[in-house]
């Protein structure tokens, strides 16, 4: 009973504080239907929700959905495909205007979400491809992920090193971030594989560690690695300094973290950059084109966000300790242009 | 008498075998630092299977070890780096967590007479959760953002990260990590306790026949809830190390730790024939596994295949064990 109190008490105060943030705005008139009026009702229906990426997507998607002033359901499916559909039949019947789903799988999610776009709600789709012209696809670069982290190390390294590459086949992102590395790899005849390995086995920092040990001990001629996700790259990170390599080898990779943040910042690290998209910017993006699809915008089919650079000078130079430094002294991080119409509010302005 | 020799030594001599196959084929292979990775790699694991095996010994089984070693790993993460605690206070945090699930899962086993797989199966779960409450499902780092907006500033100490990353010379300079002096030391006292000591032969005796063990008059329900403190202590040990490996607290729900454990523990039981839980064998099978997976890697063979000859080599030490022990009992 106390907890449904608790949860009713906290529903009522958020739906208030949405009032008066409406009422505070005086621009909120000049935004076009239906957001000229506080009451637009959307859904996030998410297939992943554990870990920080996940967890900073969430804080993106409540951000923007708050400085639009519209109210915001999540409906948490924690991996179970079926139940992602059926939630979004739930999202239907809740009567919400415009529907997020968030990963899942093509099978089960086609069918739903082609449902939800009958029932005249406006959909957008996140890390998931649902087939339907319809319905914008929002993605994370991850080609130009890896192109970033692979420009850099050929501008470090030049064009002529023997590497270490990580990649687990199967997982939709990592292949398409080795698409870009077999396209490098054929560009530049100097640059050549000489292992690759990699795991999934939790926690995979560890596993990968003791891989990457294993490689280096069966390749000592290896100079640069390519982990192009930040777990993997911790893995081959603990391996070299294991092996008292860091002065030797230099790491690039994908995604980034507070904590990937401190090991790139230790004296000597080998983890020399990381190509990264902000997961809280793909969270604003993503609401920011269902904003537009509900406003009778068009955000495009597929709706990019880019991502950024991030090196080692870069972190030591600018004092760039967390996440929250990363956003406020690289800027482009924090924000991208995209989905961003004159009367968008940016959830970033202070 | 043949057989009976087969299948006595073959484990070792499999083992041996496979050190000389990988000797000839990976270049590199055989070196004294190659030899201490294995042992490294198998540190964590290792530890955690010496303390299932005291489970197994008492005839019970302990599922939780995998998110015993996690809930550790996040709560001396918690310690020093909200908190800003010491190392000492970190492991202290880290070992106390071992004692209590221990003592919980045997408590429920033992007087709320839940099967053991049960019991630890909702022990698993439950601590998987509890290790994200505080955090709210983030990993923990140091200049992480807390749920309620500050900063946690504290750091990860030497001391502590010196469990994971401390060599110690010998004949050659840093040569031992710290981590694999702890798993040879757990797994001499460990084998010692088991085999050597009244408490241990007792504990074998529950597990061999219960009831008999109650009639002679030995307290069994005693023996059984020890039996899980000790997996409890063993896997928080665990994920001391894998912390001052990792030197963060990541969110991960330690599977593939206890299915490795497991995997080592029950192919423990076809070293030297033993055809039972022992701590020697649970050694040489971590050991096993670690010579696979070092010796695999280097030949870049891809993970699912290495998967593929951990489940054969477990699948053929179970054959091992259970084809003797059928012959053993005649």
């Amino acid at each position: 009973m106390s907890i449904t109190r608790r949860l009713l008490g906290k529903a009522a105060l958020g739906l208030a504080g949405a009032a008066l943030l409406m009422q505070g705005t005086a621009l909120a008139a000049e935004r076009p239907a239906p957001f000229d009026k506080p009451g637009v009702k959307i859904a996030l229906v998410r297939y992943l929700s554990t870990g920080d990426f996940f967890q900073a997507y969430l804080s993106g998607v409540e951000a923007q959905a708050k400085a639009l002033g519209v109210d915001l359901r999540v409906l948490d499916s924690r991996q179970d495909a079926a139940l992602q559909a059926d939630m979004v039949d739930q999202a239907i019947a809740l009567g919400v205007q415009g529907i997020i789903i968030q990963h899942g799988l093509t099978e089960s999610m086609k069918d739903a979400a082609q449902r939800a776009v009958d029932a005249g709600i406006k959909v957008v789709a996140f890390d998931v491809n649902v087939e339907n012209p319809k319905i914008p696809q929002i993605e994370q670069s991850d080609r130009d992920l890896a192109r970033l982290a692979l420009e850099q190390a050929v501008k470090d390294n030049g064009d002529s090193w023997k590497a270490g590459y990580v990649y687990v086949a199967g997982i939709a992102p990592l292949d398409r971030r080795n698409e870009t590395w077999v396209d490098v790899k054929k560009k530049n005849a100097g640059i050549s594989e000489v292992a690759m390995f990699g795991t999934l086995d939790n926690p995979i920092a560890n596993s990968v560690a003791n891989q990457a040990r294993s490689v280096l001990q069966a390749h000592p001629d290896i100079n640069v690695m390519f982990a192009p996700y930040d777990e993997f790259a911790k893995g081959v990170k603990i391996a070299v300094d294991e092996a008292g390599l860091n002065k030797k080898i230099k790491i690039y990779s994908a995604d980034i973290s507070t904590s990937d943040i401190s090991a790139m910042r230790e004296p000597d690290s080998a983890w020399a950059a990381t190509a990264a998209t902000n997961p809280a910017v793909v969270g604003q993006v993503s609401v920011r084109a269902l904003a537009q699809l509900l406003a009778g915008e068009d955000p495009g089919h597929n709706v990019i966000v880019p991502p950024t650079l991030i090196t080692q000078k870069e972190l030591v130079d600018k004092d760039i300790k967390n996440m929250e430094d990363l956003s406020a002294k690289l800027p482009q991080f924090a924000h991208a242009d995209v989905a961003m119409p004159a009367w968008m509010p940016n959830p970033n302005a202070k | 008498m043949m057989r009976d020799h087969a299948i006595r030594y073959g484990f070792i001599v499999l083992l041996v075998g496979l050190i000389a196959y990988f000797a000839i084929a990976a270049d590199g292979f055989v070196s004294p630092q190659s030899a201490v990775f294995i042992f490294q790699s198998v540190a964590i694991t290792g530890v955690l299977a010496l303390g299932v095996t005291a489970t197994l010994v008492v005839g019970g089984f302990d599922l939780s070890i995998g998110s015993v070693a996690t809930s550790a790993m996040m709560a001396a993460s918690y310690a020093m780096v909200v908190l800003e605690q010491n190392a000492v206070v970190a492991v202290i945090a880290c070992l106390v967590i071992g004692v209590l699930v221990g003592l919980i899962n045997g408590w429920l086993i033992v007087y709320m007479r839940v099967p053991d797989l049960l019991a630890t199966l909702g022990m698993m779960f439950l601590l998987l959760g509890l290790q994200r409450i505080p955090t709210e499902g983030r990993s923990i780092a140091t200049g992480m953002t807390m749920p309620d907006g500050s900063v946690a500033n504290g750091k990860f100490s030497e001391a502590f990260l010196a469990l994971g990353r401390h060599r110690i010379d010998f004949f050659i300079p840093n040569l031992i990590p710290v981590s694999v002096v702890v798993l040879v030391v757990l797994a001499v006292l460990i084998w010692f306790f088991l085999e050597y000591t009244r408490f241990g032969r007792m504990m074998y005796a529950v597990g061999s026949n219960e009831r008999a063990a109650e009639l002679a008059g030995a307290p069994v329900k005693a023996y059984k809830i020890w039996a899980y403190v000790i997996s409890g202590v063993f896997a928080s040990i665990g994920g001391i190390l894998l912390a001052a490996r990792l030197g963060r607290g990541d969110i991960a729900s330690g599977n593939n730790l206890l299915l490795d454990a497991v995997a080592a523990a029950l192919i423990g039981y076809a070293v030297l024939g033993a055809a039972k839980p022992n701590a020697f064998g649970t050694a040489v099978g971590a050991v096993f596994v670690g010579v696979l997976l070092q010796g695999l890697t280097m030949m870049n063979a891809p993970y699912y295949t290495q998967d593929f000859v951990k489940g054969a080599v477990l699948v053929v030490a179970l054959v091992f064990t259970f084809a003797l022990s059928g012959r053993g009992r005649k």
